[in-house]
């Protein structure tokens, strides 16, 4: 590994593959009674309610026909209108009524011939059948029969399908993720209808057994990539997994780097969009939002609209963002450094009026954006938490008392509070959320090294942070990708070329790179596209 | 690991070591944004100081009952001293505020000490790295720098700037002044000149205009008044007046833009241009052992004002009025010229930079003498102005169409 400097600062450690494998923790209970179903319908069921003792939302349901058959399942996770229908009904009524006295009635006839359901599933263990359960679906127990019918009757409360709250867009679809894995997976199947569309399932979570998809595009991706989620994932070792955020933290390249290596999102599009560039989508059950994997330092400036909207203006936009972006890290140590270090940069007229608003004010410089600065966040913050009843007055507040009392009072200069709101602006503009907080957090040593060192502390932590964004990698994808190393393919990177231009997949990509036909150039000729 | 965290500990002590330990609040600085340099007694100088008062300048949250009436926004602090430096100590006895002087934009020089002589001063004013080259110098005119900085200007809150502003309106380049002294001060045969700047209400100086429309009793104001000459010592030789000065700097070159003013002696009456494009070429020859140099005035313009009767739609009548204005022009370089060669002897047209440019043989024979061959040369001088518009009328409009000539 290259260092930089001889000495070896900033280098990143990269994960190793063979990672030791964790021992299995006490929590996995599935362990202790793997036993096999026997053919006792009463001891099965003994050994069950064994496991589910003192879990009230587990129903046991035994039916008297012969043989007798237990149902078990969670309430609340079940269709119960359809298990009455499809599997009680038939049981109770027609196992008895059809003239199918002489034969008896075994789990081969309940699951062929009885039971009304898409997808049944046979369970050999006692495992298999307490999964089956907790998964949602309805279990089987037939006396006489060491095997379990496992059906799915899934059927649980839900959010549906509703606009995304944190990624808004003027023109696109409106859909988001939801809860649901396998809604969400239905959302992105919708839109790449096509069997190279590849979902492989996994479980992650020894107590907690949540469902994990690795969704990716066969052809497009690249295999390294690939391989390295599968490792990654298989590796976890967790209680738990509430949210994607669990699986990023453990997947990660570099966990104490401010800005993230994984992008998320809860619009399928976004998803669908990243699998076709070959990345790779890892969808956790329970949550909106979707982990892309590799993610470099210029997806974290794209915003889904770019896009849908005409090329010309999406470039317009990608350039007041990334100014705009520059203005969030820099302004505040900026205005710090120019007024306590350098007035010669400031011009005369400016100077006199920073000059004039300075006067009586207590504090110096760096104290005052400090303070500013720490009030924004503290506004920004509670603005997100608060009821949205009470949203409203907490901005009332941060604008009266920050914006006006205190400039008024003398305790705070009004170039200050301009600073710290043109900031705020400018790092709402930042299309991706986790992105933002990155520079949001780099702020602040940027304004402690401009307090201190001046310009000169500026530069030199802008140095640091380009050494560091220069040697991150998201799954083996160099950050800076495709800019550093320089690549051929800049049509997606500071300007968003129109759609027939873009031929190429990115550099990450699988080895079928070639993304469109070229020549497609559309123009007022007859035929309506040019031939060059 | 710990050897890695050694070193990186190791490298952010660095940052501390280095680096700029003089931040300073910009409200514990008095910002000075004008500078006089005065001859004091014992071969001393006199250091003059025009610092804003921040609070006293409108725009900012401090405006309101404080504004305006209570006073100027600004104040002047002086201090004399061996050198500027130790002056400049003198002067910061009397400051609660650290002299800030890197936003310096003009520096005003007394008479008596221009012709004393600023050779001996100058030099801290190119070290100082705080310091930028981008300033005006000016010469006050018949008064010393101190009562210059105290003057009030009606138009601009720091009359430093408004100084600095009229000189950019005579159509010179902005902030220039000090990098051109310093060009002309170091060249082999040049001399520099500097606009010189006049108190407005100084009787013995003072147009019949200001006459009129001033109160006597405040001194408020100050114009550019033509530009002083000085010699190879940088020591005060005497000034030219606006006219001559604006003929020096079209022939150097420096001009942005001038409005030329000729009579047309057959048509009885005057005509005025705003000439741009201003531009100049100069060519020496030795011809008979005696130098000569060609002076071409070159510009383009538009007519702003004829009044005279010509309908200047006809091209013959354009060609009149612009022969007129050519003359003129040729006229007012050629006596200005003269009127250096004489009076000064001092090359403020920079003619033997341009001679090493161009005849490096010829400035090595003319070097030794300069002074004497710049008196003797013979100049002639061609202009060229081109009329580029007419304006929006042919003929005055005020005027009959039988009063005005064809």
């Amino acid at each position: 590994m290259k260092t930089i400097g001889g000495i070896g600062l900033f280098r990143i450690k990269h994960r190793k593959n063979s990672s030791k494998q964790l021992e299995s923790s006490d929590l996995h209970l599935s362990d202790e009674h793997n036993s096999e179903l026997s053919m006792e319908l009463a001891l099965n069921e003994k050994l069950l309610s064994e496991k589910f003792q003192a879990s009230s939302d587990i129903i046991f349901r035994p039916i008297s026909s012969s043989p007798k058959v237990l149902l078990i399942y969670v309430d609340g996770l079940i269709d119960t209108k359809t298990l009455d229908q499809v599997v009680i009904m038939p049981i109770l009524y027609d196992g008895a009524s059809n003239g199918r006295d002489q034969v008896p009635v075994s789990r081969h006839v309940i699951e062929e011939q009885l039971i009304a359901v898409a997808q049944v599933q046979t369970g050999l263990t006692i495992n298999d059948a307490v999964n089956g359960i907790l998964k949602g679906n309805v279990l089987l127990l037939v006396d006489g029969e060491n095997k379990a019918i496992i059906a799915e009757l899934k059927g649980f409360e839900a959010r549906t399908v509703e606009e995304p709250a944190a990624e808004v867009s003027i023109r696109g679809p409106r859909d988001g993720f939801t809860e649901t894995l396998r809604v969400n997976t239905s959302l992105i199947r919708r839109r790449i209808r096509s069997p190279k569309l590849k979902m492989e399932s996994t479980t992650v979570g020894q107590v907690s057994q949540t469902d994990i998809v690795i969704a990716y595009i066969e052809g497009i991706v690249s295999n390294t990539v690939l391989e390295e989620v599968r490792n990654r994932i298989g590796q976890i070792r967790i209680d738990g997994v509430l949210e994607s955020g669990y699986v990023e933290e453990f997947i990660e390249d570099v966990p104490w780097s401010p800005f993230p290596q994984i992008q998320n999102t809860e619009r399928p599009d976004i998803v669908s969009a990243s699998l076709l560039e070959g990345k790779v989508a890892i969808l956790v059950d329970n949550t909106p939002f979707v982990l892309i994997v590799p993610m470099t330092f210029w997806t974290g400036l794209q915003a889904v609209e770019d896009y849908y909207e005409r090329s010309i203006y999406t470039t317009f936009v990608r350039f007041v963002r990334f100014s705009l972006f520059n203005i969030a890290l820099l302004l505040p140590s900026m205005y710090v450094a120019l007024s306590t270090f350098h007035q010669q940069l400031i011009p005369t007229n400016l100077l006199i009026s920073i000059a004039n608003s300075r006067e009586g004010v207590p504090f110096p410089t760096f104290v005052e954006t400090l303070l500013m600065e720490f009030m924004f966040e503290g506004l920004r913050e509670a603005g997100i938490r608060m009821p949205k009843a009470v949203g409203s007055a907490v901005s009332i507040v941060g604008a009266l008392v920050i914006g006006q009392a205190a400039v008024q009072a003398g305790i705070v200069s009004a170039p200050v509070v301009i600073v710290v709101a043109t900031t705020g602006i400018a790092s709402f503009a930042i299309p991706r959320y986790n992105f933002g907080t990155a520079y949001r957090l780099l702020r602040f040593p940027m304004l402690f090294l401009a307090g201190i060192l001046g310009l000169y502390g500026i530069i030199s932590g802008l140095f640091l942070m380009i050494i560091h964004l220069l040697r991150l990698q998201s799954f083996g994808v160099p950050y800076m990708n495709p800019v550093v190393p320089l690549g051929q393919n800049l049509k997606d990177v500071f300007i968003r070329a129109p759609r027939w231009s873009m031929n190429m997949r990115p550099e990450f990509s699988g080895p079928n790179k070639k993304r469109i036909p070229e020549g497609q150039q559309p123009s007022s000729k007859r035929g309506g596209q040019s031939n060059d | 690991m710990i050897k890695k965290w050694y070193s990186r500990g190791f490298i952010l002590f660095f940052l501390f070591l280095s680096g700029c330990w003089d931040s300073s609040e910009i409200n514990e600085m008095a910002i000075e944004l004008a500078w006089g340099i005065d001859k004091a007694s014992d071969k001393k100088v006199m250091i003059s100081a025009q610092a804003i008062i921040p609070s006293k300048l409108g725009g900012g949250q401090n405006n309101g009952a404080s504004g305006g009436s209570n006073g100027k926004p600004f104040f002047v602090a002086t201090g004399n001293g061996m050198n500027t430096l130790d002056a400049v100590q003198r002067m910061q006895t009397k400051l609660s505020r650290q002299v800030f002087r890197g936003h310096r934009r003009v520096i005003v020089i007394g008479e008596a000490m221009a012709r004393q002589g600023i050779k001996e001063v100058f030099d801290t004013y190119t070290r100082d790295p705080n310091l930028k080259l981008r300033t005006d110098i000016f010469v006050v005119k018949g008064d010393t720098a101190k009562n210059f900085l105290q003057v009030s200007y009606p138009l601009e809150n720091i009359p430093g700037l408004g100084a600095s502003g009229e000189f950019t309106q005579m159509g010179s380049p902005a902030e220039m002044g000090m990098l051109n002294f310093l060009l002309s001060a170091t060249s082999a045969g040049a001399s520099p000149t500097l606009p010189a700047i006049a108190i407005a209400t100084n009787s013995s100086l003072q147009n019949e205009e200001d006459q009129d429309d001033r109160p006597k009793s405040g001194r408020e104001g100050f114009r550019i008044d033509g530009s002083a000459v000085f010699n190879k010592d940088l020591k005060l030789e005497g000034y030219l007046n606006l006219k001559e000065d604006q003929a020096v700097r079209w022939v150097m070159g420096n001009l942005k833009e001038l409005t030329v003013t000729a009579t047309v002696p057959d048509e009885k009456g005057n005509v005025s241009m705003n000439v741009y494009k201003v531009s100049s070429k100069i060519q020496p020859v030795l011809q008979s052992d005696k130098l000569r140099i060609y002076i071409t005035l070159a510009g383009q313009g538009a007519i702003r004002e004829n009044n005279t009767r010509l309908d200047l739609t006809r091209t013959e009548n354009v060609k009149l009025l612009q022969s007129a204005l050519n003359k003129d022009a040729e006229e007012r370089v050629r006596q200005t010229i003269a009127k250096v060669q004489q009076n000064y002897g001092a090359d403020i047209f920079g003619f033997s930079d341009v001679i090493r440019r161009k005849n490096l043989p010829l400035w090595k024979s003319v070097k030794n003498n300069w002074e004497e061959e710049f008196r003797e040369a013979e100049i002639s001088v061609t202009a060229k102005i081109k009329v580029r518009r007419i304006g929006v009328t042919g003929p005055s409009l005020h005027l009959n169409p039988h009063e005005t000539e064809k």
